[in-house]
């Protein structure tokens, strides 16, 4: 086996996981503090990669494209548990009815996008997405860099609110039990706009990421859904620094299983390294077996 | 016309199996799969496989495909069904997601993105029978076995198990297996559904087992509602009579008559569970449990 | 021993521990449950009791510690293995099968069998065992409706009327007369009176300590998990310093 193509695929897993860490982070935080299953997530990443995408595309300032799909993922996150997710839990809220409810929603995004955006690939050609040639046979753009170091970036800042901060603590708690939350004179409804603003806004960067890299489709939000709740999975409930491993970790198993199979595989990799820990390790890396 | 009907028909009846036996899973067993259309897609190649190579014999093809859709869904949901709900629903994902792969690279066994063709018509025993009275035999077979269930202590396991899992735990009950026992006869049932499918059109391909298919059958059994024996029904042919109900607007362009029909059945998953999460047919305060 | 075997208790357990992350929820518990007792187990919140049933009931993994039905461990088995073995338990939280109706809600607890054969039973007698636990606990009249439309005491007599059905030989029951009214519990006491003198060992987890002075036959008094205490009911309830430590010398949280 050639080891700068094992090095080329491994650097361009991490990079792939860069992104399915920081969607996944998103995930998990909102799955783990509200106990919803934002099966939505997938549609949020779409929709902030399409807004980067058409920003680009018209000419605006970089910056203004990253504010504006950061701005739509907190706006649909925040609506989705605004208009969505609060009403259901209002008369039953059970784990099926928010599924199909979230399912719905992501199946009406898909289309729509599709319809106003045309179906296919768009991506966006920026000066730092040029690979050059870092070793011999090995081709790198500035864009892994940037990769990394916004998802490094990004978590550092997320683990440092959720335990320095007021409002990170009583988030944390809020996971914890919600009913303390509430005797406490916190707003738990307060508590989950912020998370689910938070959780969303991490899928913006990850999906102009995207967009900058391998481009972005339509359907792209089925795939980083699955993505993001197999490393949630993976890396055991409630664990954010888990959920974010996986996430590398899936990415980074995508990339190697071209080197035996063709890219219609790379799905099935990550669904393999899911089933395989559902057999031998359900609580996931970091998780904690619960009493039932 | 009639021929057009008559096929209509047909279509309806495989999927109202495929939305009872769905339903059978998630209403009565509370176990929820995205993953529907991979069994039918098994039926479908197992029984033009069939067809093509053994006997073009309706039953011969509709056994195989049940055994075969069973028996696979078995290996799949006794690892799956020791985790938590949610995850079952993300395995069921990613196997959805995966078996489209599967079904358009085992080019011997499935013909690939081509698909088989030539699968010729139903007989049984012998003798030429249609698609339309063998489909509506088999729905109504499976509906009766469903309602026997349901009446009996399978299915009375099974709700108890939907309501509490750990009580009815404590009360003796082997929830894995009643659980892998009702996957497996949901997706048998799925498996039939592909057999008749495939014998029906003649022709299958990767494409009826998509992704999309599956949010169909299971907004079938949604807007029917869930629990409910008939309701499902009610889904599968209120669904199906749409894309010729949008044929008659005039202002929605073709090429976009996928997608609009993919709106629809996302608004109306996502409405219905907002504001009558029993579906139309259901009526919450009537008992969800009562066929 | 040269006791006959009929005479041990059905159900006994030595040294069951547990611990939840360094917190010692269960140090060390040994209890016996003798056929046509009711034995209380009581003790302020965060005993252990509760856990106590759920190591027995194998909801929970011991971590020291065995339990013995009929002489046969029972640690390991999974909870449904242990409910066929004769353990019926009942929940705080009563866990109904809420969208089924009454009568369903005691038929599923007479079938054990996942599949559609109930082997070793007759549908009549299951049938039957059903229709006697409804008369007993008063729901008859309540057979079609759905348990989720029940009032409180109603839910609460539906999750007895289950442990009745299972026809079992031994009963855990978490906390099944708290907050019923005074002719509830005359009825509630007088189904236990019934079992026990038909040689059902019970276990009854109880806040309501005039609820225990009246059916126990023997209290074991829990205290951060550890049996304190074991012995007749009026010698326990008199004790001073239980007392003390069951009405909160330490800052606890009201039951």
């Amino acid at each position: 086996m050639d080891a700068m193509l094992v090095l080329q695929l491994l650097l361009g897993g991490l990079q792939t996981g860069a992104i399915y860490a920081l969607t996944a982070a998103g995930f998990a935080l909102i799955f783990g503090t509200t106990r919803v299953f934002h099966v939505a997530h997938g549609a949020t990443f779409t929709l902030a990669g399409y807004v980067f995408v058409f920003a680009w595309n018209a000419g605006w300032h970089p910056a203004l494209g990253v504010l504006a799909a950061v701005a739509v993922a907190v706006l649909f996150g925040i609506g989705m548990e605004r208009f969505v997710y609060r009403p259901i839990q209002r008369h039953e809220g059970s784990f099926f009815t928010v599924f199909v409810a979230a399912f719905g929603v992501s199946i009406v995004v898909q289309n729509l996008v599709g319809m106003v955006a045309g179906r296919g690939f768009a991506n966006v050609d920026t000066t730092l997405s040029r690979a050059v040639e870092v070793l011999p046979e090995v081709f790198l753009a500035q864009v892994f860099w940037v990769a990394i170091g916004v998802a490094v970036v990004l978590f550092v800042a997320l683990t440092a609110f959720l335990s320095r901060t007021h409002a990170g603590v009583a988030l944390r708690a809020l996971a914890q039990n919600p009913d303390l939350i509430r005797a406490y004179g916190l707003s738990s409804s307060r508590l989950s706009v912020l998370t689910f603003a938070l959780g969303s806004a991490l899928a913006a960067p990850a999906a102009i990421l995207m967009a900058m890299t391998t481009g972005l489709n339509e359907a792209v939000g089925n795939h980083v859904m699955l993505l993001s709740m197999a490393a949630t999975m993976v890396g055991g409930v409630g664990s954010l620094r888990g959920a974010a491993v996986a996430g590398v970790l899936l990415g980074v198993a995508e990339s190697l299983v071209l080197l035996v199979l063709d890219t219609q595989w790379a799905e099935a990799a990550s669904f393999l390294v899911l089933f395989g820990f559902i057999l031998f390790r359900p609580t996931g890396l970091f998780g904690v077996v619960a009493a039932r | 016309m009639t021929a057009y009907l008559a096929s209509l028909a047909t279509l309806a009846a495989i999927f109202a199996i495929l939305a009872v036996t769905l339903n059978f899973m998630v209403g009565y067993a509370g176990i929820f799969s995205v993953a529907h259309a991979v069994f039918f897609g098994l039926g479908a190649y197992a029984g033009a496989q069939v067809a093509l190579h053994l006997v073009p014999d309706a039953l011969a093809a509709c056994a195989v495909a049940a055994l075969i859709a069973g028996g696979l869904s078995l290996c799949l949901a006794l690892p799956a069904l020791r985790v938590r709900g949610e995850y079952f629903v993300a395995a069921s994902l990613g196997l959805q997601m995966m078996a489209l792969t599967l079904f358009s690279e085992a080019k011997g066994l499935t013909g690939g993105l081509g698909g088989l063709i030539g699968i010729p018509p139903p007989r049984l025993f012998g003798f030429a029978v249609g698609a339309l009275p063998l489909s509506l035999a088999a729905l109504a077979l499976i509906l009766l076995a469903i309602a026997a269930m349901a009446r009996g202590s399978f299915g009375r396991t099974l709700q108890s198990i939907r309501d509490a899992e750990s009580a009815a735990e404590a009360l003796g009950k082997n929830v894995a297996v009643a659980k892998a026992l009702a996957v497996a006869f949901a997706c048998a049932g799925a498996g039939v559904a592909g057999a008749l499918f495939a014998l029906h059109m003649q022709f299958v391909n990767v494409e009826s087992f998509t992704l999309e298919q599956s949010v169909l059958v299971m907004a079938m059994v949604i807007v029917g509602g869930t629990g409910t024996l008939l309701g499902p029904v009610v889904g599968a042919v209120l669904l199906l009579s749409l894309p010729a109900g949008l044929a008659f607007l005039p202002f929605i362009p073709p090429t976009e008559v996928g997608a609009v029909q993919q709106i629809i059945y996302g608004l109306a998953m996502t409405l219905l569970m907002i504001f009558r999460p029993a579906g139309l047919v259901g009526d919450l305060s009537r008992g969800r449990s009562e066929a | 021993m040269n006791r006959p075997a009929s005479m041990d208790p059905p159900l006994r357990c030595e040294g069951l521990a547990r611990s939840f992350g360094g917190v010692q929820a269960v140090a060390g518990v040994s209890l016996a449950l003798p056929a046509g007792q009711v034995t209380a187990l009581v003790g302020p919140n965060g005993a252990g009791k509760t856990t106590v049933f759920n190591l027995i009931t194998g909801n929970l993994r011991a971590d020291a510690g065995v339990a013995l039905l009929r002489g046969q461990s029972i640690l390991g088995l999974k909870p449904w293995q242990v409910a066929r073995r004769g353990v019926a338990r009942s929940f705080q939280d009563l866990r109904l099968f809420t969208h089924m109706s009454v009568r369903d809600n005691v038929l599923a607890a007479t079938e054990r069998s996942a599949w559609f054969w109930q082997p070793g039973t007759g549908r009549r007698a299951r049938e039957a065992a059903a229709e006697a636990a409804l008369e007993a606990t008063g729901l008859a009249t309540l057979a079609t409706a759905r348990a989720v439309d029940l009032a409180y005491a109603e839910r609460k007599f539906l999750s007895m009327a289950r442990i009745l059905a299972a026809q079992a030989e031994i009963w855990l029951l978490d906390e099944p007369a708290s907050g019923l009214d005074l002719a509830s519990r005359l009825r509630f006491g007088q189904l236990l009176k019934d079992a026990r003198a038909r040689g059902v060992a019970i276990c009854l987890i109880e806040h309501n300590l005039d609820v225990v002075a009246e059916l126990a036959d023997r209290i074991a008094f829990l205290d951060q998990g550890r049996v304190l205490a074991e012995g007749e009911p009026q010698a326990i309830l008199r004790d001073p310093q239980l007392a003390a430590i069951y009405f909160g010398d330490r800052p606890q949280e009201v039951a």
